[in-house]
């Protein structure tokens, strides 16, 4: 016959500071887990937001990034022959040559940062219908004007519309704000891709950025771009693209484990040492329940749910402590450096539900290894001891 | 002082909790040397503090924009500058994409760059020379040969990535500084390999001045030189040059922090609350001693001294385990993860150990101040009268 739940709950409110400092302690490690395991999605999150299979990015062979690529002006008019592009109700193909920069311009804090700048056309902005414009304007080509991810004017200086964002040789007036749903473009700014050609001297493409009607087009134009021996290029799902920089999120994954599992035992011992001043100021009562036809094992489960308990309560506080920090107190996008393109990828803390079922499974685990070794020595009390003891 | 053995035998009083708690303490710190040393790996000043004169010259606009070579002889006839030398960084891949095979890879002009610029990095002469002879050599740093296991003749083969060319490198020799995470080979071999910039353009310019002194008038110089031309500059030194790249991590490196010094209060609380409970455990005993006339102050000092032992003990442990032990270790088993560039530089300091073994005596004062002050608070009626 199992022991009632009850018998375990007044125990914890007995010893209320003991539990107390317990659960706080658990309560902050489940909360600094969340808190790097969340930053780690959240990147991986921003990399794979509307990447599609269906488009392309046509790269120089070897790049590792866009802005890496070289591609000539002939390269890029051979590529508007290829097969599997999808054209547009104008029967214009949807081919986007783009270049793409990195400037180093100021933040807000005064800091500096390297922002990427990506030069496209009207065409580009259909190849990814999820961007849009939500204030302002568009940029006209030939203008120098710009438009600029609707979160950067958080963390970057002088990109508010009606801005002139100076940096070296580079001009832009900044026109309206765009889009991505916190995709890898929302850390961008994008403008003219002649004009940013003229800019820059540099009279070349970076990429070819490609629209396909279906998944086998896809395939059939990246087959075809291989076998043309005068390109030297390859394409790649936007998809595959962004799965290629998730590299960039490796480093947080592991440090998040090794943050998770130290500090995981070290609170374990913390409950166990809890537990085991409760089993050994309760001998007595042990020995009474074990007397009054209370099994070893229930006993033991006893203890065990008591653990759990304690740590479940712990689990759900630092759920919902990373809750309120990533709704409530950091509200602004976090940035951090992406190794593959030297630039600044901008994303939110992300507190999906497998990372809150996650964090509470780890305070369980917490509870059930803090706890089974206690219960396991009240368990093994001889009824004559256990009720002898003082 | 008298009162030692008392104190030690109540540390020892109930072995596994002690065990336990030690065990949190060790834990903790570990980590956090680990943490700590980590962002001192990611900040590894390349001259290990000791040269400040040097300058990088990139452009304006940014890393993403080359240099044209002409501007080398302009620079180095700007008083006050010891020598220039032209830099690229090639960004090629090693072996395969992963991230575990990234290191830095340079190219410098070997007739200036040991010998006047980068002069606080120790290399062999011998090794110096033949690279100056070697049009295909590069040198190294030693933590990265011994990261590679690379014997001097091994070749190594570099497939460019935004540079579209292939580098077919032989290992020279190893020098130490700073930063041993890059490898070093000539300008003249990348020119030679025909790619679109050679001979025209460099990635930044790595140039020495003559004193401290000298470097805000320098740094004016040659941006003031090249304000309103094709390419305009942007000089900085060589520590702000890096700081760009950290600038990047900025976040990062504030949530190391923070990190810290949340589990840091959490090992507090689970050594006060191990403290608080072999206190709660004792009152009678505490009453007693009081009767037989030890005072408050005794009391408050005993519990107080029993935490910071623990604490020290914890902290005594922990240092020497992180030191040799589990970083090591660890830094070994990591080598094949996507963490291994961070740990090209990974060095636990004395200073940082230092830190760790400080920050376990403030947990045990910490700790122990509540439920010590709370012991010697309680009148010996109630104390003995209590029935734990």
């Amino acid at each position: 016959m199992a022991i009632p739940l009850k018998y375990n709950v007044r125990n914890l409110m007995v010893r209320k500071v003991s539990t107390g400092m317990t659960v706080f302690v658990i309560c902050l490690v489940v909360t600094v887990f969340l808190f790097v395991l969340s930053l780690w999605s959240g990147v991986t999150r921003t990399l794979s937001t509307n990447a599609s299979d269906r488009n392309v990015v046509t790269m120089r062979v070897g790049s590792q990034a866009e802005m890496q690529s070289v591609i000539t002006r002939e390269s890029a008019d051979l590529i508007r022959s290829m097969p599997g592009i999808e054209r547009n109700a104008e029967g214009q193909a949807l081919v986007s040559p783009e270049l793409l920069t990195l400037v180093n311009i100021a933040k807000q804090d005064g800091k500096s940062t390297n922002v990427q700048v990506r030069g496209t056309s009207p065409i580009g902005m259909q190849l990814r219908p999820s961007i849009k414009i939500v204030d302002g304007r568009m940029f006209r080509p030939g203008t120098s004007e710009a438009v600029v991810s609707k979160v950067l004017p958080s963390r970057i200086a002088n990109v508010r519309i009606g801005d002139t964002l100076k940096q070296g040789s580079y001009r832009w007036s900044i026109v309206g704000y765009f889009d991505a749903s916190n995709s890898a473009y929302d850390s961008e700014i994008w403008t003219d891709v002649a004009d940013l050609q003229a800019q820059s001297k540099r009279p070349i493409y970076s990429i070819v950025y490609v629209r396909t009607p279906d998944r086998d087009s896809a395939q059939r134009y990246i087959e075809a771009v291989k076998g043309d021996q005068r390109l030297k290029l390859e394409g790649k799902t936007e998809k595959k693209y962004f799965a290629e920089q998730m590299v960039t999120g490796a480093p947080i994954k592991i440090l998040a484990i090794l943050v998770g599992v130290f500090t995981a035992i070290g609170a374990s011992f913390g409950a166990m040492n809890t537990m085991y001043a409760q089993v050994s100021s309760r001998i007595r009562e042990i020995g009474t329940l074990r007397a009054m036809g209370f099994s070893r094992r229930s006993v033991l489960t006893s203890f065990v749910l008591e653990a759990l308990l304690l740590s479940l309560i712990g689990g759900i506080l630092g759920t919902l402590l990373a809750f309120i920090l990533f709704n409530l107190v950091i509200t602004k996008p976090t940035g951090t450096m992406n190794f593959r393109t030297f630039s600044e990828i901008l994303f939110n803390f992300r507190l999906t539900p497998p990372l809150i079922a996650g964090g509470i499974a780890f305070s369980l685990a917490m509870g059930l290894v803090g706890g089974f070794f206690p219960a396991f020595r009240a368990a093994r009390l001889k009824i004559t001891t256990a009720l002898r003891e003082i | 002082m008298k009162f030692f053995r008392l104190i030690w035998r109540n540390v020892f009083r109930k072995k596994t909790r002690m065990f336990l708690t030690t065990a949190s303490i060790i834990l903790v710190l570990v980590l956090i040397v680990v943490l700590v040393s980590l962002l001192n790996a990611m900040e590894a000043d390349p001259s290990g503090g000791r040269g400040a004169n040097r300058l990088v010259v990139q452009h304006a606009t940014g890393l993403a924009s080359f240099l044209p070579l002409s501007q080398r002889q302009r620079i180095e006839q700007i008083p006050g500058v010891v020598a220039v030398s032209p830099e690229i960084w090639f960004g090629g891949v090693y072996k395969d994409d992963r991230p575990e095979n990234f290191f830095g890879q340079l190219s410098a002009d070997p007739e200036v760059f040991f010998d006047k610029i980068f002069d606080d990095a120790t290399i062999d002469p011998a090794v110096n020379a033949a690279w100056k002879a070697t049009r295909d050599g590069f040198v190294a740093g030693e933590n990265l040969v011994k990261k590679f296991g690379w014997k001097k003749g091994d070749h190594i083969q570099l497939r460019g990535t935004y540079i579209p060319v292939t580098l077919d490198l032989v290992y020279l020799g190893k020098y130490n500084a700073g930063d041993e995470s890059n490898i070093f080979f000539q300008n003249e071999y990348l020119n030679q390999a025909k790619w679109f910039g050679a001979n025209r353009v460099t990635g930044i310019y790595y140039l020495k001045v003559g004193s401290p002194g000298d470097l805000p008038r320098v740094t004016a110089a040659i941006d003031h030189a090249f304000e309103n031309s094709d390419a305009p500059t942007h000089t900085m030194t060589e520590k702000q040059f890096q700081a760009q790249f950290m600038e990047m991590m900025g976040n990062i490196k504030g949530l190391i922090r923070w990190i810290s010094l949340v589990i840091l209060f959490a090992v507090t609380l689970i050594v006060a609350n191990t403290v608080a409970m072999s206190a709660r455990e004792r009152v009678t005993e505490i009453s007693v001693m009081r009767v037989l006339g030890f005072r408050r102050g005794h009391v408050l000092s005993f519990i107080l001294s029993e935490s910071v032992l623990m604490s020290l003990l914890g902290g005594i442990v922990g240092v020497v385990l992180a030191k040799f032990v589990i970083i090591p270790g660890m830094v070994k088993g990591m080598q094949t993860t996507p963490m291994a560039p961070f740990l090209i530089n990974f060095k636990v300091t004395w200073q940082v150990l230092l830190a760790a073994f400080g920050i376990s005596v403030g947990v045990g004062v910490l700790a122990g101040f509540v439920p010590a002050i709370r012991s010697s608070q309680v009148r010996i009626v109630d104390g003995l009268r209590q029935v734990v």
